[in-house]
């Protein structure tokens, strides 16, 4: 396959992953809103671990002078300025999707280009305004639609495989952010203590996680929800099963035989997944919750490097068979379709 | 005679389906009488969900000039475009030997330019064309060939007799909607197209797909073929990515390949792998920085040269832009008599040069009768519409004529064939044109029917998609009598 193929693919996974993610937590934190809103809580101190899990505060503060929720769901979910948005999101998992047609399937494709037809419509827009929820909703389901066509219509090469690269590096990744921000906000909302209970509850909520948590344990106990969401490998979207599956997909691709001469993204992921399968909830809250999860995130990010390095640059590193020596060629652009790339626009419209 | 027809007035033109008010030509009678019984509204809610259909898969070409590169769909028209067996024979026989001649000709003037020396035409009119590739002389090229995929416009007049209006040697563009009509038309008349003889298009991958590998490098038994193109912002790139699809070939970009030892590579997951055919769909000038244009980010450096040892063979070949020059277009049937030795099965439509004195004097005697075009312009730009023209856009063209004659010529107005078309609740006659898809590989083959494309605006001639144009679905029937031997033909 071809390199920049890949990386597409894996893009365009991972862009879905982050639209699913952040329909979700938008409509968790308003339904909690809903919950708590008798208890005349501040609008702000609900709205702005949203803005800490998508890291746009800055942005957000660069338009808006009020953290206000209106405000803040138009700017996750629909502003075009805000790269990180749920609409722009899901621009460019159909930009690289476009860019990869021929490999996925026609219902993928429609999926995907329905779903960015509806957000860019007047439709998806009024949905938005006049009932927010249901545009989430649609999003969602649009997105457990692509999971489901995707899985039962590609075959599993490595479409399959990069595919579910992007998606369970994208998941991890958001549910350690979600598990930071809510832990981090829920400690420092000592006024309202009946209100702690409602975000853990919403965490759960935010990443479907409330019935099977439910089925599992009586009590709310933040504790055991840490230790479900983050070292849980029978939960879905826990980060040790999207680790584990991260881990089986590298193997698939690289072929792996010896433990040694292990390619770098499968030893970095083999490795990030043992330590999640042999440490307790105890030694992490013991180490520090935040501090565990930016070394988690640091990990993550190893990873998806060691895939870029591996599957995309790859081939310009190595030298062929009976080849003289190599000559140097000019680096271009490589790689697929981010939300910032307009003057590809512009090359390829010159001729 | 159908409720939807009744009015239909195919007014002064050649009319493709009525050859009077009311009376149909025999090979659209079984169609008339199927859409005929539709009521407005039946065919109208049939022609939205092809619309929806085509937007929700994205059938789509860019519009450039509009900062968020927006995607619209071809407008297409529901009622096809039928023509019987006995006219396609012709116009398949005409494009065959078109091809033929302008490989002759293209083979010529990169070698020996015996046809230059032999006077047959003149050697400052084809030397001086623009898209001429002095570089490229004496390289050889896989059998000779230069133009493997052609896609002819061809046009009728008033009589309903066929023309050729230019010859697209180039990237000719379209085949992917020719394919997606079909589809459509299948989905929105399954019974139809079941009951008549249509012959079918859908082979054009798998025919395209032997032309290309037919051009690989001696020795290659397996050859690896790709398509290459500028990228998902490139105004063609749905078709360029379906046809990819189609064939079964990976579809790159110029990053995506790489040169060692003069011969080009991809770069995939697993390492370098060699690329034997490129179906390019980038134009010559970006192809290769280091010999055509040096800003080019979309092309290979070094791919030219690779090419030139034979490593990799190029579909089409460089330099074939100096055949759709429209001045030496106007050749093609001296080099048609000069190669083959025949008559022009299909004629030109009568051409004025600029570059000759007289013919020069007589277009700018006769602007308001004439059409007049930049030589090296396409997609309906650089031209004058000399009748509908105001008299300052004519005395503009007049001097730029002045100021350089040979990038001009003139054509008589012609008053094209007209298709009825549904416009609102009611069909209208509107301009057509026709453009089939020509492959030459180990032999010349011809896809049975091609894009006929339509001039949605009341009374334009002008049919490119660009330009308000739309398409329609173009089907070819076999004759009853020879039903058998075509489809024997076929499984051969």
């Amino acid at each position: 396959m071809l390199s920049r193929v890949a990386d597409s693919i894996y893009w365009m996974a991972r862009y879905v992953e982050r639209a699913e993610n952040l329909s979700r937590l938008l409509l968790s934190t308003q339904d909690l809103l809903l919950d708590a809103g008798a208890e005349g809580l501040d609008e702000e101190q609900f709205w702005r671990p949203i803005l800490a899990t998508t890291g746009d505060e800055e942005a957000y503060t660069a338009v808006h002078k009020k953290i206000k929720g209106r405000d803040v769901a138009a700017f996750v979910a629909l502003r075009p300025e805000n790269p990180n948005s749920i609409l722009n999101s899901i621009r460019a998992a159909r930009e690289n999707a476009r860019t990869v047609r021929d490999q996925i399937s026609d219902d993928v494709w429609e999926c995907l280009n329905g779903l960015r037809l509806f957000v860019e419509s007047n439709e998806g827009r009024s949905t938005f305004r006049n009932q927010n929820a249901a545009f989430y909703e649609r999003v969602l389901r649009r997105s457990y639609q692509f999971q489901g066509i995707a899985d039962s219509t590609t075959p599993r090469g490595e479409v399959w495989h990069f595919l579910r690269l992007g998606t369970c590096i994208e998941r991890a990744d958001q549910m350690s952010r979600l598990i930071d921000t809510c832990s981090a906000i829920s400690m420092d909302m000592p006024p309202h203590p009946q209100s702690r209970p409602l975000r853990w509850a919403a965490l759960l909520r935010s990443c479907s996680a409330w019935h099977a948590f439910q089925a599992e344990h009586s009590k709310l106990d933040p504790k055991k929800i840490i230790e479900y969401l983050l070292l849980d490998e029978t939960f879905p979207r826990s980060v040790a099963c999207c680790v584990v599956e991260l881990h089986q997909t590298l193997q698939c691709l690289c072929g792996v035989g010896s433990l040694h001469h292990m390619p770098a993204p499968v030893r970095r992921a083999g490795r990030l997944r043992s330590d999640l399968a042999y440490t307790t909830v105890d030694e992490v809250l013991a180490f520090g919750l935040h501090e565990y999860i930016d070394a988690l995130q640091t990990r993550l990010n190893d990873i998806g490097e060691a895939i870029f390095q591996t599957f995309v640059l790859y081939a310009d590193l190595t030298p062929l068979k009976d080849d003289g020596p190599l000559e140097s060629t000019p680096t271009q652009p490589l790689g697929a379709y981010h939300v910032h790339s307009d003057e590809d626009a512009q090359i390829q419209q010159q001729q | 005679m159908s409720s939807l027809f009744n009015d239909y007035q195919p007014g002064k033109f050649f009319d493709e389906v009525f050859s009077a008010p009311g009376a149909a030509r025999s090979h659209y009678e079984a169609l008339l009488s199927n859409v005929g019984s539709l009521t407005p509204g039946d065919y109208s809610s049939l022609q939205k969900a092809v619309d929806a259909a085509f937007l929700k898969m994205g059938v789509t070409f860019t519009v450039y000039g509009d900062d968020q590169g927006t995607e619209r769909i071809f407008p297409f028209d529901l009622m096809p475009r039928i023509i019987p067996q006995r006219e396609w024979e012709r116009v398949e026989a005409g494009l065959i030997q078109r091809i033929t001649a302008l490989n002759l000709f293209l083979n010529d003037i990169y070698h020996g330019q015996k046809i230059l020396t032999d006077k047959a035409v003149p050697e400052e009119l084809v030397l001086s064309a623009s898209h001429y590739r002095p570089e490229f002389k004496g390289v050889k090229v896989p059998h000779g060939i230069y133009i493997h995929i052609c896609g002819t416009d061809l046009v009728r007049d008033d009589k309903g007799e066929y023309f050729v209006l230019e010859d697209n040697g180039r990237c000719p563009s379209g085949a992917s909607y020719m394919l997606e009509n079909r589809h459509a038309m299948k989905r929105a008349f399954p019974g139809l197209l079941q009951s008549l003889p249509v012959r079918p298009v859908d082979t054009y991958g798998t025919m395209l797909r032997e032309t290309l590998e037919h051009l690989a490098p001696k020795g290659v038994l397996d050859p690896t073929v790709v398509v290459l193109t500028p990228g998902i912002y490139n105004s063609a790139y749905f078709e360029h990515c379906y046809l990819a699809k189609q064939m079964g070939v990976p579809i790159v970009e110029g990053r995506d390949l790489i040169m060692r030892n003069d011969r080009v590579f991809m770069r995939t997951t697993k390492g370098l792998e060699q690329v034997h055919v490129i179906y390019r769909r980038i134009d010559d000038d970006f192809l290769d920085p280091l010999v055509f244009r040096k800003d080019s980010l979309l092309g290979v450096p070094g791919i030219i040269n690779s090419y030139r040892k034979g490593h990799v063979a190029l579909a089409n070949s460089i330099g074939t832009g100096v055949a759709d020059d429209k001045a030496v277009y106007a050749l093609v049937p001296k080099m048609i008599e000069y190669y083959l030795d025949q008559e022009p099965i299909l004629p030109n439509v009568k051409t004025y040069l600029g570059i000759k004195k007289k013919e020069c004097a007589y277009i700018l005697d006769n602007l308001e009768k004439l059409v007049v075009k930049a030589v090296n312009e396409s997609g309906g730009y650089g031209m004058l519409m000399g009748p509908s023209a105001s008299k300052k856009e004519r005395s503009d063209f007049a001097d730029r004529i002045k100021a350089n004659p040979r990038n001009y010529i003139a054509q008589p107005v012609l008053q094209l064939s007209r298709h009825p078309v549904f416009v609102d609740d009611h069909f209208e006659g509107r301009h057509i044109d026709l453009r089939p898809y020509v492959l030459y590989g180990d032999r010349v083959r011809v896809v049975p029917g091609g894009l006929t494309r339509v001039a949605l605006r009341k009374g334009s001639l002008v049919v490119n998609s660009s330009q308000g144009g739309g398409s329609k679905d173009t089907w070819v029937l076999w004759d009853e009598c020879s039903d058998k031997a075509a489809s024997t033909q076929l499984a051969a």
